[in-house]
């Protein structure tokens, strides 16, 4: 499973998005070029949460937003002890979710 | 030419636990209504469009078409009927049509309708069912939900301005005392604030949700329904009761994604639904006597008190301590008990909120009355702050 996240950068002005968007919240243009998002990332925020949805079999999961050197926000899974503000985490690809006949990937970020 | 609108008649059983259908939950609120504005039902009701609001019926009660099925079970037939669902800020939004149906000289009468029951489901059901509203890349497929986005909110906002835990339990205390006094509140209880902020037990008493947020800082699952008739103010005469003007209206969006805001501790949609209602209504925030903000976590109702103007950035949870949003406070906010105490059905919400601003500017919010209350604003609050509708509301000068 060598599972990768991307971020779209705009062909006109050079902004990155993540999630993809069919136009570019910068300039308007609608082309876009996929850079991979790995390696460290910077811990904005983060909560635990032991009220999970349905699907998850676990009592409680960690969840924050890491921000990449690149710039870019993102939501991920933790799994990280004690998570603390400004800590320095390693982003990996990993299955957030089970389902059937479909397992979905996403952002696990830990400590490094 | 825009035509002016009022609003002449509410109905708002109590929130809770619903015994009745999806529909005949939604017949009684909209009944209470009716007879409230003093309208016969049957031949020459004159309700020309009825609005539903709900986010959730076609999920949770298997049910869709359902504005059709209420026109014709209140025998409003052939009146025009929509569904609307903008997620838990579907109830203002359902106003706002009403409020353009009639301003637009399309109709005269409109009833508005919102609507959720939400405990037919188990907890973990209902929660995912909240989140399909979460981006369905980026966030839902983690497990993320609303609770999980209110709690990194509320750490960033602790972070930020220094809001204590026991600021966002002030709140929820403040909100549970208003909610005694208001007959349709689905939480009939006051919490005691050393006992949920200090205990020794505080964590069974009050249990983390998401961290930092525990139990009492999250609204209850809550079924319910409520109603409310619009007019043009020029036939206003009709009905038993006075209008009262819907002044303003503002709506914004902010991305799906929470991840994606440019400041991570604002609530932007907020504060330009906000500055947009204000604009339309020729008012400020400074006129505004009371208030219902969208305190479905509470930290929200600190923040969005500063988005829509009352207080300086950062200095909501310091107007809270000084007692300022309490009922004989400078701006009381959330009479009615709010999204904690009264229940947050959520189609059901923004329509509630409205009827609370509606009792106070007539007066009839007993118990829990505004002295003098002549102007008032509604913040319906849909996503985590991705879209945003704000409502105020002015009485007539006699």
């Amino acid at each position: 499973m060598n599972e990768q996240l991307f971020a779209y950068r705009c062909l006109q002005c050079g902004e990155l998005h993540h999630p993809q968007h069919f136009v570019c919240r910068k300039c308007g243009a609608r082309q876009f070029e996929k850079v991979l998002l790995e390696g460290e990332g910077t811990l904005v925020t983060w909560t635990r949460v032991y009220n999970l949805p349905e699907g998850y079999m676990k009592p409680f999961l960690c969840f924050g937003i890491v921000n990449f050197p690149n710039g870019l926000n993102v939501s991920g899974q933790l799994e990280v002890d004690q998570p603390e503000i400004g800590t320095k985490l390693q982003t990996t690809v990993g299955v957030v979710k089970e389902g059937i006949g479909q397992d979905y990937f996403g952002f696990i970020f830990k400590a490094k | 030419m825009r035509r002016e609108v009022g609003i002449v008649g509410v109905g708002h059983p109590r929130f809770g636990k619903s015994s009745v259908s999806f529909t005949d939950m939604c017949c009684y609120a909209a009944v209470d209504a009716l007879d409230d504005a003093g309208i016969k039902t049957g031949e020459g009701h004159g309700v020309d469009q009825l609005f539903l609001a709900s986010m959730g019926a076609q999920m949770l009660n298997r049910q869709s078409g359902i504005a059709s099925a209420l026109v014709d079970t209140l025998n409003l037939r052939p009146a025009m009927a929509e569904s609307v669902e903008n997620g838990p800020a579907s109830g203002a939004s359902a106003i706002k049509l009403g409020y353009m149906a009639i301003a637009s000289g399309m109709c005269d009468v409109v009833l508005v309708i919102g609507g959720e029951m939400m405990r037919v489901v188990s907890g973990w059901e209902g929660t995912d069912f909240v989140a399909t509203m979460l981006h369905p890349i980026a966030e839902y497929p983690y497990g993320l939900t609303l609770p999980a986005f209110a709690g990194m909110f509320t750490r960033l906002i602790m972070e930020k301005y220094g809001v204590l835990e026991s600021d966002l339990a002030r709140v929820a205390v403040k909100n549970h005392e208003n909610a005694m006094y208001n007959p349709a509140a689905h939480i009939q209880l006051v919490p005691k604030l050393e006992v949920i902020t200090e205990d020794e037990d505080k964590d069974i008493i009050n249990p983390y949700v998401a961290e930092p947020l525990r139990l009492y800082d999250v609204c209850p699952v809550s079924d319910g329904a409520a109603a409310i008739v619009l007019c043009a103010m020029e036939v206003a005469d009709r009905f038993a009761k006075k209008p009262i003007r819907i002044a303003g209206i503002g709506q914004a969006t902010d991305t799906h994604a929470v991840a994606e805001r440019e400041v991570a501790t604002d609530l932007l949609a907020v504060r330009l639904a906000a500055q947009q209602a204000y604009k339309m209504a020729n008012l400020a925030p400074q006129d505004m006597d009371v208030a219902e903000l969208h305190d479905a976590f509470q930290i929200l109702e600190i923040v969005e008190s500063e988005e829509v103007g009352f207080f300086p950035r950062g200095e909501g949870h310091l107007a809270v301590r000084r007692g300022e949003t309490k009922i004989g406070g400078k701006i009381p906010i959330n009479t009615s008990g709010g999204l904690k105490a009264k229940g947050h059905p959520l189609g059901a919400t923004g329509v509630s909120q409205v009827i609370e601003i509606v009792l106070q500017l007539r007066g009839e919010a007993t118990g829990r009355q505004v002295e003098g209350a002549r102007a008032g604003l509604a913040v319906n609050f849909g996503g985590f702050g991705n879209n945003v509708v704000a409502t105020i509301l002015t009485k007539e000068v006699e």
